[in-house]
């Protein structure tokens, strides 16, 4: 039978999507080549319990009464209502820039307001010059690559404070090296400094829940554990797709969001238009499981830290496995409102090398041996900066970027994917399109307005 | 359909968009956009629910006939008189 859109990819953007085109026409199908839904933020079972595989805290916090916050025009495009959620905005975060100065920072833009005024008094005017800059740029106007590190110097004249500026905003969402371009750096600054950061008060599974709940009922389909193996083209258009079992599936439209080159590789004769100019950002990221009272007293009132101990914040690849120097360390029971749990969780993320893992993973022990090696000294460098915890660990788990791309199929485990975005999602195609991370809005919102805007911009006024 | 009916219909699609819009103050002739705090993304949904209701299919370059309620009226009451 033949669908209207084939959604490849049941991650937030994916699903986001296929519930935006089911609220007009439910001849919708979603194709998950995993188990569970989610994509980049799922979740799995361990010792009886639940553990989230990506969510740190969502961006773009907005109160109901902005109506054009990102928040609250992604609900109103998805139909769903304010109350259907249970919202917890952080505590406070901080940047901590070992040995040289910290800013505090919540979802009161005041506070990152009057902390840089009195560690950098003298950056007070430049950063009010920035912030009209900042609130006046419109990111979403097609021009060419703006490097925002040299619009911030410019303003603040202080390397210090650029860093500690870009560091949570580059790990939080960042596909590029060292630099942003500035649309991306406005986008990302009003998402974690201006809106703020929450999360859902139960866990991801309830958020994905929920959404597939909607989906269905607008009498969307999805399949799960069902990988596309081909996009079926002609000329100028796709018109089916064939899965891992042979069957194919004709449909009018499709939408990717499973990456650039990841869907390329799905065409007989992939031709890449968009040349990679240079490595993707890899990751990893270990969860500590400890019973809440034996959180370190540097966790106290703090939601995340994004710490820096290096001479300056380098955010590249690094040489060896992984880069310590920096990271950012998470605590997810740290959020206003949430219940107290019996065990609470520490996450850490540092930067890693793709390749050295690769490297690695010849020697199926050697790779397990250097995972727990990582931890291990993941957890000492978090423990420096909070305090210990070693002592009563309940369970420890770790994803290196060979984890991520056994599970979301992300190229490279590179969880913001590659560095050139495709910001119009067009694939050369006249009914097939991309949406998600590689299209160019990266969170959970920004990922799931890139599903939503991608349907509206291309597919709804053409159906 | 009557002038009137269609410009209920409007408000209806709009309250389904926005159940917090207010209508009071709304100026029938000014563009719907600024004065309800719509975006295009918003807009689009006038148009898939006018498809989905009444089975009218608006091509894209007439987007902008729909920009006030007066202007909803005027494009909309030759398409919807036998509605």
């Amino acid at each position: 039978m033949a669908v209207s859109l084939v959604v490849i990819g049941g991650g937030l953007s994916g699903l986001a999507a296929a519930i935006r085109f089911a609220r007009f026409n439910p001849n919708v199908l979603i194709l998950e080549q995993h188990s569970r839904s989610g994509g980049l933020n799922s979740y799995y079972f361990r010792n009886n319990r639940l553990f989230e595989t990506g969510l740190h805290a969502i961006t773009n916090f907005a109160p109901p009464t902005d109506k054009r916050a990102p928040l609250n025009r992604l609900l109103r495009q998805l139909k769903l209502k304010r109350d259907q959620f249970d919202f917890h905005e952080q505590l406070q975060s901080e940047i901590i820039f070992t040995d040289t100065a910290s800013l505090c920072f919540s979802n009161q833009f005041e506070l990152l307001k009057s902390e840089i005024e009195s560690a950098f008094p003298s950056a007070r005017t430049g950063f009010e010059q920035l912030l009209v800059l900042i609130n006046g740029y419109d990111p979403f106007i097609p021009r060419s690559f703006v490097s925002a590190r040299q619009v911030l110097i410019e303003h603040l004249d202080d390397q210090l404070l650029v860093d500690m500026l870009l560091c949570p905003l580059m790990f939080y969402g960042s596909s590029v090296a060292n630099d942003m371009d500035l649309g991306q750096f406005v986008i990302m600054f009003r998402a974690i400094f201006q809106e703020g950061m929450f999360r859902p008060g139960g866990s991801i599974k309830d958020l994905l829940d929920l959404l597939l709940a909607t989906y269905r009922e607008y009498g969307g389909t999805i399949r799960l554990k069902t990988p596309v193996t081909r996009i079926l083209r002609q000329g100028k258009k796709a018109i089916g797709v064939e899965l891992g079992s042979g069957e194919i599936i004709p449909c009018d439209f499709v939408l990717s969001t499973i990456g650039y080159d990841e869907t390329l590789a799905l065409y007989d004769t992939p031709s890449p238009v968009h040349k990679e100019q240079q490595g993707r950002m890899g990751f990893m990221e270990s969860i500590f499981e400890l019973p809440v009272n034996s959180l370190p007293a540097g966790s106290h009132n703090r939601t995340i830290i994004f710490y820096n101990q290096g001479e300056h914040f380098l955010y590249q690849p690094p040489v060896d496995s992984v880069d310590f120097r920096s990271g950012v360390i998470c605590f997810p029971s740290h959020f206003q409102g949430l219940t107290e749990p019996q065990t609470a969780e520490i996450r850490t993320t540092h930067l890693a090398s793709y390749d050295q893992w690769r490297v690695l993973a010849q020697d199926r022990e050697a790779y397990l041996k250097a995972k727990t090696a990582a931890r291990d000294a993941s957890r000492v460098t978090a423990e420096q900066i909070i305090g210990g915890f070693s002592h009563s660990l309940l369970f420890e788990d770790t994803f290196t970027p060979l984890t991520v791309e056994r599970f979301t199929a992300k190229k490279e485990g590179a969880i913001y994917g590659r560095p050139d975005k495709i910001k119009d999602g067009v694939m050369g195609y006249e009914n097939l399109f991309l949406a998600g991370t590689d299209q160019g809005f990266l969170g959970i919102i920004g990922s799931m307005l890139s599903g939503v805007s991608m349907v509206n911009q291309h597919i709804l006024p053409k159906t | 359909m009557t002038r009137d009916q269609i410009k209920d219909l409007i408000l209806d699609i709009i309250a389904d968009i926005d159940d917090e819009a207010d209508f009071d103050t709304l100026k029938s002739d000014q563009p719907l956009r600024d004065q309800l705090d719509l975006d295009s993304m918003d807009f689009l949904d006038i148009v898939m629910e006018l498809r989905k209701r009444h089975q009218l299919q608006i091509p894209e370059e007439d987007y902008p006939e729909l920009a006030s309620l007066d202007s909803c009226v005027n494009y909309l009451e030759p398409l919807l008189k036998d509605a």
